[in-house]
């Protein structure tokens, strides 16, 4: 009998048996320019040689799983013999979805598991909880946590207390990683040159050259002067596929201040983007999108809660999505939250070594605990009782 | 610095008289930001590279039948399985149902006040076009601004 961990994200699918380690694959399909008839599914992305112009095809909607034909393409690969040769009847799966999942969509799923996979058992479970778990299994000794989630689709922020969610307490800020990159493509559409088909490139500039500035202010008066003064400014090369396969960003020692490269490069000036996108997640209202940043909803859901408990989650955020991977944002995360929170309470935010992955590895230590047989649902409890017995067992 | 190194003057050709400018209401505003909000939540900004290719001729050889899927339960399965999210936001009736749900969750507006920048360059921006009400930073962004964007479809 083996347990098959996955967190579905919107945008990566973290899949891994809980003896293994974790795989990151594309939780999509994809279409390109070159190979029109073909459809690449997952991780088949690496066989496409030229990603310019990469056509993605979701599954999610706003963080939601919406298109069950795509998710099913995606699973078949996974679960089948190119990939994790998943033995149905012998196998048990844990999976994540988003807070507040739709009836529709959590009834769907339990379809999709039992009827149409027929997996042994399921547990369905959100993936901050996931990450909570993880957390009070490093340490044992705090009482609550407050899980910072910011992914593709949002980010939510999920206060827990002895491993159960306060639902009352958690807030959603409709700013993902999608956002900034379709920010970023275009502000350099718009100032330098036609990217908005690329959204594979521009994520992986993103990637690549964005951080969270620690002043703000500071940084925009550096980013506006000219020549070798401006230290924020950086030249991206952008790849084109046969001699440069993978876009860079030109080291400082390298960049021409004045004047053209002489190589036939194409590239991309970037200053203040580099930290003005990811500010989306610190400030929202910066693009028009009226909703508190990270920081102020941190602060006004724990307010939202007990005073008692306040303490203990100022005491215990953690990071864990892709966007906490930016250069600087747990500092900033952590100073924002210091000058928002009473000077007696001491605030403490931990970055995990691997924040994509960290939900996985409580997927992993939940599956070896004692506990796991009673979370479960089994297969013929589900054919006896229906969706019933997974609305009463799983706290979605 | 904006107006020109050597002491140079900007003389703004808006190509009508100030006096005639067009303004745009604060409902336009509104519906061109929101459009604007909307477009970036799209997955892809260019058309599927699939919907370009011609229909397949007569002579042309169609895909091998697949595996039949096991249990299906015909198209009322099939038909569930396609619905967009605001359908299916819709049909969770979550105004009739007891909070917290999606809604309730989501975060508040900031009781902060929101930064401004130049629709241009984006860095800091202190002035305000009178005709749509996007920001600029200096005379140079603002003719910018006028040729490129002002009444124009942003994106």
């Amino acid at each position: 009998m083996a347990t098959l961990v996955l967190d579905n994200g919107a945008y990566w699918a973290k899949i891994g048996y809980s003896q293994d380690k974790v795989s990151v694959i594309p939780n999509c399909q994809f279409r390109s320019k070159t190979s029109r008839l073909k459809t690449f599914t997952a991780n088949q992305l690496d066989e496409i040689k030229d990603p310019s112009g990469l056509f993605y095809i979701l599954p999610f909607q706003k963080g939601y799983l919406v298109n069950w034909d795509v998710q099913r393409k995606v699973w078949d690969h996974l679960f089948g013999k190119e990939m994790f040769k998943v033995e149905f009847p012998d196998t048990s799966i844990i999976i994540t979805e988003p807070y507040f999942n739709f009836s529709s969509i959590q009834e769907s799923m339990n379809e999709i598991l039992f009827e149409e996979y027929q997996f042994q058992s399921a547990l369905r479970i959100n993936a901050g909880s996931l990450g909570a778990h993880r957390y009070f299994t490093t340490k044992p000794s705090e009482l609550c946590c407050l899980v910072v989630d910011s992914g593709f689709s949002f980010t939510h922020i999920v206060p827990y207390c002895r491993s159960k969610k306060l639902k009352e307490g958690i807030r959603r800020i409709n700013v993902g990683g999608k956002l900034l990159t379709n920010h970023l493509k275009e502000i350099i559409s718009y100032r330098q040159l036609h990217v908005m088909d690329e959204t594979y490139v521009i994520n992986q500039v993103k990637e690549d050259v964005c951080y969270v500035s620690q002043q703000f202010y500071k940084d925009m008066e550096i980013a506006q002067m000219k020549g070798e003064e401006n230290t924020v400014m950086r030249d991206y090369v952008l790849p084109d596929f046969s001699a440069i396969k993978k876009g860079f960003c030109k080291p400082r020692e390298e960049m021409v201040f004045s004047g053209k490269y002489k190589t036939g490069e194409q590239t991309l000036q970037l200053a203040n983007e580099r930290f003005a996108v990811p500010e989306m997640l610190f400030h929202p209202s910066d693009i028009g999108i009226q909703e508190m940043g990270i920081p102020e909803t941190i602060a006004d859901a724990v307010q939202s809660l007990p005073e008692e408990m306040h303490p203990h989650f100022y005491q215990n955020i953690v990071l864990t999505g892709g966007n906490s991977l930016f250069p600087g944002f747990r500092e900033r995360l952590e100073a924002e939250l210091r000058s928002l929170v009473p000077a007696h309470l001491p605030v403490n935010v931990f970055l995990p070594e691997n924040p994509v992955c960290y939900s996985w590895e409580g997927g992993k230590l939940l599956a070896h605990s004692p506990d796991y047989d009673e979370m479960v649902v089994m297969r013929e409890d589900y054919e006896e009782n229906g969706h019933i017995i997974c609305e009463e067992k799983f706290d979605i | 610095s904006p107006l020109g190194g050597s002491g140079q003057v900007w003389i703004i050709r808006s190509g009508s008289d100030a006096g005639q400018r067009r303004v745009l209401d604060e409902a336009t505003r509104q519906r061109r930001l929101t459009r604007q909000l909307e477009a970036l939540e799209k997955d892809n900004f260019q058309d599927d590279p699939l919907s370009s290719l011609p229909p397949p001729g007569p002579t042309a050889r169609l895909p091998a039948f697949k595996k039949k899927r096991r249990k299906t339960r015909g198209d009322h399965f099939k038909q569930r399985f396609r619905k967009n999210f605001t359908t299916l936001l819709e049909e969770e009736n979550l105004s009739e149902r007891a909070e917290p749900n999606y809604l309730s969750a989501a975060a508040p507006p900031s009781s902060l006040p929101p930064r401004l920048f130049c629709c241009v360059c984006g860095f800091p921006s202190h002035y305000t076009c009178t005709t749509c009400g996007g920001r600029y930073c200096s005379s140079r962004c603002l003719l910018t601004h006028r040729e490129t964007r002002c009444l124009k479809w942003t994106l």
